[in-house]
């Protein structure tokens, strides 16, 4: 009797197991910028939604052959601004919207397992340094074509940045992958994705903080980094599925909310998009 | 043998009454009777006194055995004789009825038809015998009675067995007519019993009862075909939305095919819309198979469901069936209100975008103060950018209503009662979705909406738990169309099981009676919950879907993958798919077989959906070289409804528009198809129905007879009520039975005593 309830027990945990192991623990990771940043006293509360990070694989060799940073392990491109950014964004939207969010954002990995699924909402930062396997590409145009979202940010001009990367043309490599056949257009102020929440007709370039705070411009990589292009790739529905931030960094908007030598205006219209871009998932 | 110890036929005795003829009275017979039984005591005991061998209880038998004697000798002297009413020789009509309809041409009679069969019984004699003591009247049945000429002038040379149906019961009522102003003694009807207008009303049994006319019965043809396939039923929705995934529901049995295997077919035009494999249960048993359809593009469908004919088949009209399916050019709207942006929401709009049947609008709120409505046909009422409708006009432009996690004091006192109203009056579908902020976690169990919903919620918050789950179909769910992702039922069960977890569910409690569950939900936590709970209420119909993780069915799974899109909507479709309009016009019987009579009935209602009882109704008929405007009147009993009765001219398909007015207001239109087709009632239920046939005969003191004892018949007939009767009084003394009764009596006696010795 007892082997038999052993037996039964085992079987109920083989399931349950089973059935939850395509969703991953949310976890911290060493990062670029920050170490140790505080996490939120409720971080383990279950909500509805959460936004996502992607960790993908860069052109140093992250995470699989790469460098050292500082004396440790690079913490990958991926982690820009982390989770600074993440946690003040996501604080923004518990604020500003009915959207039920963790005040954490959610770490994924295109590493085959069906962990990015259940996180549709994907925020990719500094893609003109990611380069993506094909089976990374393949996963990311699986998630997309169920009904995926993905937003890109934090990449700058179309020549080589600092005489290195083409941090267009990065991106472009490792799009082609994903979709091969799709356009990547111009997205028009009269699209919904600019009205969901905000009338955001009147929109300018939100700088990278550091370069600011350098240079005083607002844009990176000389001339062709001066225009902030709101781009898109489309499913066959028409809708925004891609949302390609290009010339600006909405993430140092977010990540630098509560910098007083960052304008708030910029911080403003980041939290805006952002937000207007979740929205507009959620609806479409 | 019966005749021979009684004199006359069982027949004489069951119509007759016995009297005592002799004229004295009954009580000096009593007197006479006791007097003999007291002389007899005396005379037995005095003897027994006498005797040794016949004392104490031989002496009582004795006794006995000699008083009946004496009792019935003297029944004898008082003439015992049998009062029996007679038809009047000459004087009465027999009406002699015989089957023409299609079904007596089946060869199974052993001579040929069974019209020939039924020819052969009158002319073998059976005529000749009525015509010594009757005048004969023929007349030939199908779906009405016909006089045929005299028997000597070849009546019955006209009987062609091509009726198109057989109307037992009206026909007997035509009969009855002529009774009123004819002397028809007794009926003689000659049929296979194949009735196909439902069976004889007790109306007509018993006006015939009323006029004492006896129904005599020849039944012809096997009671049981020996190798046939019969659909005896097809149901399928009347109505439905383009593509629709439709159900047929068909009866049929056999006889001779037990065990073996064939295939249901539904087609529509000649292409096979389904194909359905069954095997044959034990012969004669009612057998029901459900198999699905797709309705296609708009149109008037002739659904024609069909067991091809198998080897050796004896009957293979019956193996086919046509139903009118009216694929409805109409896209109900459904007006989805979300109380936060969620993932259920963005994946519960794609998954019936591709649904051009079903326009969705949908009303979120997006921040504490702000909306978003998204109605991309452009359909919705106005004022919906501001928000729930708060007018019934408005709400009532919607055919179905989804409440997603909003809670319910979002709504105004009146908006719920507008919601309330939406089910039970307009006749619309309510869905409630899971959610943090709906159900019981939402504050619906003190909303008036607690009554519509079925499920009892229960009495406590956090219901609402984000533990996954999966989703496991109950014995219901395994029926039900709206679960149905996989055509066959075994492998939809199986495909149920094998759907990605739901992230989250929520306990709604328990079904309220009359509710169906027909999805559970297993969480990994602990339990069992209803997830997919329906009903119907008023005129509309309600569910609970308790999940908000459901989104994960499209995630989780293959692109190509359609489970989740054909979830949504079938759940959708069945919520709006029977939601009425202003004006829906409707016929018990879009297929009339060999009828000619359609009954149309129009229910109308105004913008509020309070029933229009003044309003004027008519119904425009359309059909080849038919063009009628018939008044269609009000209903007594039901306010709003109005009702019609319109005769097919002919075979063929017609299109009826019933248009509705009050005063210069238009309250609508709709639009119904029905066909008459003719030749094709005769096809079924062609064994002979000798149930029915011996019924008739017995409930009006008629007899069935094979056809082989036909000719007694002729003596039977005699014996009856109706017509010109006269009463003869038969005498009952000579009887042989008496006789023997008498003789029985003295030879026991004799056999008892010399038992005893005393002989």
């Amino acid at each position: 009797m007892r082997l038999r309830t052993a037996f039964a027990v085992g079987l109920l945990g083989l399931a349950a197991w089973s059935v939850l192991r395509a969703q991953k623990p949310f976890k911290e990771w060493p990062a670029i910028e920050y170490a140790d940043f505080p996490l939120p006293g409720d971080y383990r509360d279950r909500h509805e939604w959460t936004r996502a990070r992607l960790r993908y694989t860069d052109v140093y060799g992250y995470p699989d052959h790469c460098c050292l940073y500082y004396g440790r392990s690079f913490p990958g491109y991926w982690t820009m601004d982390f989770p600074r950014s993440d946690r003040h964004l996501l604080e923004g939207v518990r604020r500003l919207t009915r959207i039920d969010t963790k005040s954490v954002e959610q770490v994924v990995t295109l590493d085959g397992s069906d962990d990015v699924y259940n996180w549709p909402m994907l925020y990719a930062v500094e893609v003109g340094h990611w380069q993506l396997g094909d089976s990374e590409a393949s996963q990311l145009r699986d998630f997309l074509l169920r009904g995926g979202f993905l937003m890109v940010d934090d990449f700058h001009g179309e020549v080589p940045y600092h005489g290195v990367y083409n941090e267009w043309q990065v991106f472009l490599t490792s799009m082609n992958k994903v979709f091969p056949d799709r356009l990547i257009e111009d997205i028009s102020d009269r699209d919904p994705i600019f009205h969901t929440l905000w009338d955001l007709d009147d929109r300018f370039q939100v700088p990278g903080s550091a370069n600011y705070f350098e240079t005083g411009l607002t844009y990176e990589a000389g001339e062709t980094g001066k225009v902030p292009h709101w781009r898109g790739i489309r499913d066959d529905k028409g809708r925004v599925m891609v949302a390609i931030c290009h010339n600006m960094d909405l993430g140092d908007g977010w990540e630098n909310s509560d910098d007083p030598k960052y304008s708030e205006k910029w911080s403003n219209l980041a939290y805006r998009v952002g937000i207007n871009y979740f929205m507009y998932d959620l609806t479409h | 043998m019966f005749e021979f110890f009684f004199k006359y036929p069982a027949s004489v005795f069951s119509k007759g009454s016995i009297v005592l003829a002799g004229g004295w009275p009954v009580w000096l017979l009593i007197v006479a009777i006791l007097a003999a039984g007291a002389a007899l005591a005396y005379f037995v005991r005095r003897n027994a006194e006498s005797s040794v061998r016949v004392k104490g209880g031989r002496s009582a038998v004795v006794w006995v055995l000699q008083t009946l004697l004496a009792a019935v000798l003297l029944l004898l002297l008082w003439h015992p004789a049998l009062s029996v009413a007679t038809l009047r020789p000459q004087q009465n009509i027999v009406a002699v009825v015989v089957d023409d309809s299609s079904s007596m041409a089946v060869d199974d009679a052993g001579s040929g038809s069974r019209k020939n069969a039924a020819v052969n019984v009158l002319n073998s004699g059976l005529v000749k015998q009525l015509q010594e003591r009757f005048q004969v009247r023929l007349y030939k049945l199908s779906d009405h009675l016909d006089r045929l000429e005299a028997y000597d002038k070849g009546g019955l040379d006209k009987l062609t067995a091509a009726g198109t149906a057989t109307h037992i019961g009206d026909s007997l009522k035509q009969v009855l007519a002529d009774a009123a102003s004819l002397p028809i003694g007794a009926v003689v009807l000659l049929s296979d019993g194949a009735d196909n207008s439902g069976g004889i009303d007790l109306e007509t049994i018993s006006e015939v009862r009323r006029q004492r006319i006896p129904v005599h019965t020849i039944g012809f043809g096997r009671e049981k075909m020996a190798h046939d396939v019969e659909l005896t039923g097809v149901e399928t929705p009347a109505r439905a939305l383009p593509d629709s995934r439709l159900s047929a529901t068909v009866t049929f049995h056999q006889h001779g095919y037990a065990g073996g295997k064939a295939k249901i077919f539904i087609r529509d035009g000649g292409k096979v819309l389904a194909a359905h494999d069954i095997t044959f249960k034990a012969d004669g048993v009612e057998q029901t198979e459900n198999i699905l359809y797709n309705a296609g593009p708009v149109g008037v469908k002739a659904i024609e469901v069909a067991i091809d004919p198998l080897p050796g088949e004896e009957n293979s009209r019956n193996n086919k069936m046509v139903q009118m399916v009216n694929v409805d050019k109409r896209t109900p709207r459904i007006l989805y209100m979300e109380g936060e942006p969620r993932w259920e929401f963005k994946f519960l709009r794609r998954a019936v975008e591709d649904d051009r049947s079903i326009h969705l609008v949908t009303i979120l709120r997006t921040t504490q103060n702000k909306i978003y409505v998204q109605d991309e046909h452009g359909d919705a009422p106005k004022n919906i950018k501001d928000g729930f409708p708060t007018r019934v006009e408005d709400l009532f432009e919607f055919d179905g209503l989804i409440l997603g996690s909003v809670d319910a004091p979002y709504f105004t006192a009146n908006q719920q009662e507008m919601m309330k109203q939406f089910v039970d009056r307009r006749g619309g579908g309510l869905l409630f979705l899971g959610g943090r902020e709906a159900l019981a976690d939402g504050g619906y169990a003190r909303s008036v909406l607690n009554e519509v919903l079925p499920v009892k919620l229960p009495d406590r918050k956090n219901t609402f738990v984000r533990d996954p789950a999966t989703a496991e179909l109950t014995a219901q769910g395994r029926d039900s169309l709206i679960t149905r992702i996989e055509e066959d039922p075994q492998k939809n069960v199986e495909r149920w099981k094998k759907l990605p977890y739901m992230m989250n569910f929520q306990d709604a409690g328990q079904p309220k009676p009359g509710a169906v569950v027909l999805v559970d939900a297993l969480p990994t936590s602990v339990g069992k919950f209803p997830l997919l709970t329906i009903q119907n209420y008023g005129r509309g119909r309600t569910a609970v879907f308790a999940t908000a993780g459901s989104w994960r069915w499209q995630m989780l799974q293959p692109v190509a993958d359609k489970s989740h899109e054909m979830f949504y909507s079938q759940l959708l479709r069945w919520l709006v798919n029977d939601t009425p309009r202003r004006l829906m016009v409707s016929t018990p019987k879009q297929m009339l077989n060999d009828e000619t009579l359609v009954k149309l009935r129009a229910d109308v209602r105004d913008k509020a959906f309070l029933a229009a009882a003044d309003a004027t109704v008519e119904a425009h008929v359309l059909g080849d070289g038919v063009a009628e405007t018939v008044e269609m009147r009000p209903d007594a009993l039901d306010a709003g409804v109005y009702t019609a009765e319109w005769t097919i001219p002919k075979s063929g398909s017609y299109v009826v528009e019933v248009t509705a007015k009050r005063g210069a207001e238009d309250l609508g239109r709709d639009v119904l198809t029905f066909r008459r087709d003719d030749g094709v009632a005769e096809n079924f239920h062609v064994e002979q129905n000798r149930e029915l046939l011996e019924k008739l005969s017995s409930e009006t003191g008629g007899k069935y007879y094979k056809p082989e004892d036909a000719k007694k018949l002729g003596k039977d007939i005699n014996y009856s009520e109706a017509g010109i009767t006269v009463r003869e009084t038969r005498d009952l003394w000579d009887m042989p039975a008496i006789f023997l009764f008498l003789l029985m009596l003295r030879s026991g006696e004799w056999l008892l005593r010399r038992k005893w010795g005393v002989i």
